[in-house]
Parts: C-alpha cells; structure tokens; sequence
C-alpha cells in the first residue's frame, strides 16, 4: 500500500528550478534513502514533504491524504536535522516531552511515551540534563528520541549523521537501522554518503540537479546502474570508465578499442551489441572491486603508478590515458610502482553505456 | 663601515616604545571620562554633604553631614516626583515592549526584502532624533488650534483637546511622544533576538506545532530576555533622567502633571539654586538606578546557551 506519494513535485526560487518534477511512491515501513552530491535538491525534497519548503507544483500524499499546502504540525511527521535543533533552554527531557505537550496529551501519557524513548535510545541517565551539557552522538540520539515520542506517520532524516565522528557515525548508523526495524515505521533519509545510504535503505533515490536518476534497492543499483552517473556514484572506490570505441560488431560480439584495453581490443559476447553500431563511443564502466591482479586472460595492460595499502587489502592506481584506473585487491600483491599490471574482470561485470551515458 | 655594522645592535628594538607608552594611549579616553563623568560626579557626592546654596555664598558651603539625604528623603514632592517617574516607566514600557516585539515580529517573517530593509533603516530616525527635538515637534503635534494630533481626533468626529494644559493630556503627550521615540529601539533589539534563533530550532518547533504563540512563548522567547532586560535597565535608567523632552514640552506642567524626578532636581538645583539638596536627590537617583539594574540581571537575564 503507497504510503508516502510525490506526484510530479517541482520547486523554483524565482526564475531557478531546482526539484524539476519528481514523481515517487513509499510503501508503508519503507526505509528510502535520498543520495545525491551537494545542491542536488535531497535536502529540499525532504524539507517539502515536511512542509518547511512551499511545494511551487505537483501534489503530496502521506497516508493516503492530500498535503501539499498543509500546515507542517498538521502532517504528522518528524524530522531529525543535521544541526539536532534541540531547544537550549529545555532539559532532555522537556526536549522530548515539547511536541506531547504542544498536542495537550495528559502528564502520566507524557511521561511514560518520553521515559520510553528515553529507555529505547538510553537517555535516562540524561533526562535532567541541558543539550549544552551533551556531546554530539547524546545529541543526536535526544534528536531521534524527540521525534519518536510523538509515534509520527513518517519521520525524515536531514544528514543526521554528518556532524558525527566517523566511528560514532557507524554506530549511530546501525541504531538506526535497528530503530527502523522494531518501530516499523515509515522512514525517509538524505545523505550524500552513499555508505550510508548503501547500508540503510530498502530503496535508494539517486537526484542529480533536481532530477531521479533513478530509483531501486541498493543491490539493483549497484548490479544495474541506469547510467554513468549512478553507476559512478553508488560503489566505492568510484567505477572506472574507459571511453571507447566500437571497433567491430559480429552477431552478438562487440569488440571495442582503446589503447588500455590488453592488446587494444576488448572483445565482448552482449546483446548490447545490436543496439550500438560502428564507431560509435562506448563506455566501458568497471568496478575496482571485480578487478583482479595477474588473471589468465587480462582485459587490461597498464602500469602501476602508486599502491595504497589498506592492511587487508590494497588499492591500485594504474597509468592509463584519461583518468587513472583504480583496482580494489586482497591481500598485499608485490608490484613496486612502474611495474606493468596486468588486470582481469569477469565479462558479466563489465557495465556499457552509451554515448549519453545510459546504460546499453 | 664598522659603524653603519654596529649600529643596528645598539639601536633598541623597541624604538618610540616605552614604559609609558600604553598610558598616552589611554590617556586621552580616561581624561575626557575624568572631566565629564567622574569629576561631576565626585562633585555631586561631596557636594550633596554640604550646605551650597549658590545665591548665598556669603553663608559659605559648611559641610552639614546628612542633612541635605534627611531633607530629600522627607520631602513629599521629591516622593511625588518619583512616583511620578514611576507611573511614567510602568506606562511607556509595556507599550514600547509590545509594539517594539509586534514590528519585530512583522519584519522578522520572510518576504517583502526592500520594504523591509526600508522600515528597518526608518526604524533609526526616531533613535537618532535629539531628545529636545522631539519635545519641539511633540509641542507642534499637540498643540491645540493647529496640531496634527488634534486635525486626526478631528476626522473621528472628536473635539478639539487641548493636550498640554491638562494635567491628563500633557501626561499623555509626553507618553505619546516616548513611545515613538524609543519603541523602534525595542522593535531594533528584540529583532536581532529574534534572528539570533537557529533556523533549524524554529523548523524544529513548527514541526510539532502550528501555534505561532506557542512558537514565540516557548521558543522565541528565551532568546529575547536578554534583550528585554536590556531595554528595561536602559530604559528605567534613562526615564530616571528623561529631562530635555519634557522640558521644551510642559516645563514639568501643567501643575506638576509631568514633573519627572529629573525636572524636580532641575528646578532644585537651578530655581532654588539649593545644589546641595540637587546633589543629594541625583545621589539617590543614582543609587536607586544601580539597584533596579542589578535586580533585573538577577531576575531576568538568562543566557540562552
């Protein structure tokens, strides 16, 4: 059952769009995941659906109810912001207890609802205390606590976790994966971390410039990326792309030329074959990870520039003509810089795109 | 050539600086506060001990103890006076404070940028308006047969009120006239309170409530204390001495309907020529003012953060 529906949602700061028409439907305890770089429109997206932002076109449903032009307050939903937003002059606990008390809910509901959250998110020791008097990760989790006091019809997350140390950042991110799963609820998040998304969220919505890109679980994103954009964006380190020519078509075997390619060729059995002819550029898009050192038959032939070693595995820089190729290894191959390397992909993992940079 | 080599070691590096050097800086903000703040005011407190009546120097200035603080202190117009001044704070100040927060409010909400910038650049005229000229124009706005105030009573259908010879319409002349010149001032501060609160707090609040009075009681408000406190201090500071506006107004007059504390000392001090007494009221005066403002910091003052 479509819980949350945006229907064509556009936004324009005078004459400058910046959400060009986004249609999109949660289902109810989805937990989705806005990722897109800086300026994007993630941000602005989420700020609309809590009614923060004014939407300039198109039309919002939650639970089953028209919102567009609906009064914050009135649309049952809670958002955690990048900065906590805790009011600073209210102790922990009337942080938590403010929206209770703002929808006139006896004293007894009020403070058993805060002394659960308090307990779920273990606060207790810390009711008394002012937000000045927390670090950031109690902060944050006083944020969380505050929205889920209220049970909202859908909560939203504004980069929680940026302002958070990288290892508190982690933990939180499993807290709230775990809070997702014992509430239930109905969960829209934006980050530009793509771990974050790649972690959290049963769907992922990719925006670039006010615009999806496109819209799938993170598995199907990684597996198919719609284009280079995505395919870039989801997967760290980032996909290498060779741009290539078509050299020749032969039933269902392309074969493509450029210069890193072992041999100059590389020959490929797709059906992507048909839909390209010869000459036109193609590119080829390889993960770092699927890359393995010193395979049978090499699929490319470069030098090695720099090796980073991360302890368990190690990260190659190669040579190449355009941007360097990176490869994600086990283990600590011995190569020195100016070694040749030579690198191997199963076919099944070589993602094509076409002269748009959509996928073939 | 040896001498230009040995030259720069014996020239002291800190040339032109000396032991003395911090004191010329000082001196000249230290020298002007000595002659027009603490002098006069050092003046006044030995004075305020001493019999100086300056239009019988012949009897000479004897110093009398306090008798001149008994004498104020029993004098039933000096306690008028201060009622008075009282009545006065206790009336221009809700005033001021609740206009002052609705034109801050008006111009704290989105939209509308040039008009605003606009009103906020007006806001200063009134600040910026020399106390004696506002009693200048508050006597062309009152007065009876041609002032604007009497022509806008006029279009409701309301008589003619000759505002600045009775004791009502003087004492609300005078009120009138405060407001406008100093509820920008508050509208000024309680703004900047007001823009002090993180956007995010407010979206915060606005999420869990649609009551714009909820929003401004339990969010707002607390960083617009320490502001109000500072309006208060300065504003019960400077009713304590509001002297030029009344003056070229009503003189204190009609009867005593607008003698102000200050006005009472004026004419003790330079129609009765008794300075001792003058001194000892400002004394008081002084005194009373650091009391309040040390009252309100206690009561009031909060800081946010």
């Amino acid at each position: 059952m479509t819980f949350l529906r945006l229907d064509n949602i556009k936004k324009s700061y005078g004459d400058a769009a910046v959400i060009k028409g986004v249609s999109f439907a949660a289902e109810k305890g989805e937990f989705v995941v806005f990722v897109g770089p800086s300026g994007c429109g993630k941000s602005t997206l989420l700020r609309m659906i809590a009614g923060l932002e004014d939407v300039s076109s198109g039309e919002l449903y939650i639970d089953g109810r028209e919102v567009t032009y609906e009064e914050p307050a009135k649309r049952e939903v809670s958002m955690v912001f990048q900065s906590y937003a805790l009011y600073p002059h209210m102790s922990v606990f009337e942080n938590m207890a403010f929206g209770l008390r703002m929808a006139k809910k006896p004293e007894a509901e009020i403070k058993a609802q805060v002394l659960e959250a308090a307990r779920i998110l273990q606060l207790e020791a810390l009711l008394e205390r002012k937000p000045r008097a927390l670090s950031g990760g109690q902060r944050q989790r006083v944020a969380i606590g505050r929205s889920i006091v209220r049970h909202p019809k859908l909560f939203l997350f504004d980069e929680p976790l940026s302002n958070l140390d990288a290892e508190l950042r982690s933990q939180m991110r499993v807290e709230i994966a775990k809070l997702h799963r014992s509430l239930g609820a109905t969960m829209v998040y934006v980050t530009h971390d793509q771990v974050e998304a790649m972690t959290l969220a049963d769907r992922i919505v990719v925006l670039r410039a006010g615009l999806v890109e496109q819209i799938g679980s993170p598995t199907e994103l990684y597996d198919t990326p719609a284009n280079t954009f995505v395919a870039g964006f989801i997967g760290s380190p980032k996909m290498n792309f060779i741009n290539a020519k078509v050299a020749s078509i032969a039933g269902n075997t392309l074969t493509l030329a450029h210069p890193t390619f072992a041999g100059g060729t590389l020959a490929l059995d797709t059906p992507a074959a048909a839909r390209t002819k010869l000459g036109a550029p193609v590119t080829v898009g390889l993960r770092p990870e699927h890359l393995s050192v010193g395979a049978a038959n090499p699929v490319l032939a470069l030098t090695l520039d720099f090796a980073e070693s991360l302890g368990g595995s190690t990260q190659l820089y190669a040579r190449s003509e355009g941007e360097p190729i990176i490869a994600l290894t086990a283990g600590r191959p011995n190569l020195k810089p100016g070694d040749a390397l030579t690198l191997g992909i199963a076919p099944s993992h070589i993602y094509l795109f076409d002269a748009a940079g959509l996928a073939l | 050539m040896s001498d230009t080599a040995t030259s720069p070691a014996q020239r002291r590096p800190n040339r032109g600086y000396g032991r003395w050097t911090p004191l010329w800086f000082l001196a000249p903000a230290v020298l002007t506060l000595f002659v027009i703040g603490i002098y006069p005011t050092i003046f006044a407190l030995v004075t305020s001990f001493r019999r100086y009546n300056i239009t019988r120097p012949r009897e000479g200035f004897p110093f009398i103890g306090f008798e001149n603080y008994v004498n104020v202190l029993t004098d039933s117009t000096f306690w008028s006076s201060l009622l008075l001044t009282a009545k006065f704070y206790v009336t221009v100040l809700p005033i001021q404070v609740a206009l002052g927060l609705a034109i801050a409010l008006l111009l704290h909400k989105p939209g509308m940028g040039l008009l605003k910038s606009l009103a906020r650049v007006t806001l200063v005229v009134p600040l910026a308006t020399t106390y004696a000229v506002v009693g200048l124009i508050g006597r062309l706005i009152f007065n009876r047969d041609f002032g604007v105030a009497n022509q806008a009573l006029s279009v409701f259908g309301f008589g003619p009120i000759d505002w600045l010879s009775t004791q009502d319409g003087a004492f609300a002349a005078i009120v009138i006239m405060d407001v406008w010149q100093w509820t920008p001032f508050c509208a000024l501060i309680f703004l900047a309170g007001l823009s002090m609160v993180p956007g995010e707090i407010e979206e915060a609040a606005r999420l869990e409530t649609s009551s714009k009075l909820a929003l401004l009681r339990h969010v707002q408000l607390p960083y617009l204390l320490p502001g109000l406190t500072a309006v208060m201090i300065l504003r019960s500071a400077d009713v304590l001495k509001l002297f030029d506006m009344v003056f070229v107004m009503t003189r204190g007059g009609p009867g005593s309907a607008t003698d102000l504390i200050s006005i009472y000392i004026q004419r003790v001090g330079f129609r009765i020529f008794d300075l001792g007494t003058a001194s000892a009221q400002a004394i008081l005066l002084l005194i009373l003012t650091i009391i309040i403002s040390r009252l309100y910091i206690r009561l009031l003052y909060r800081e946010v953060h």
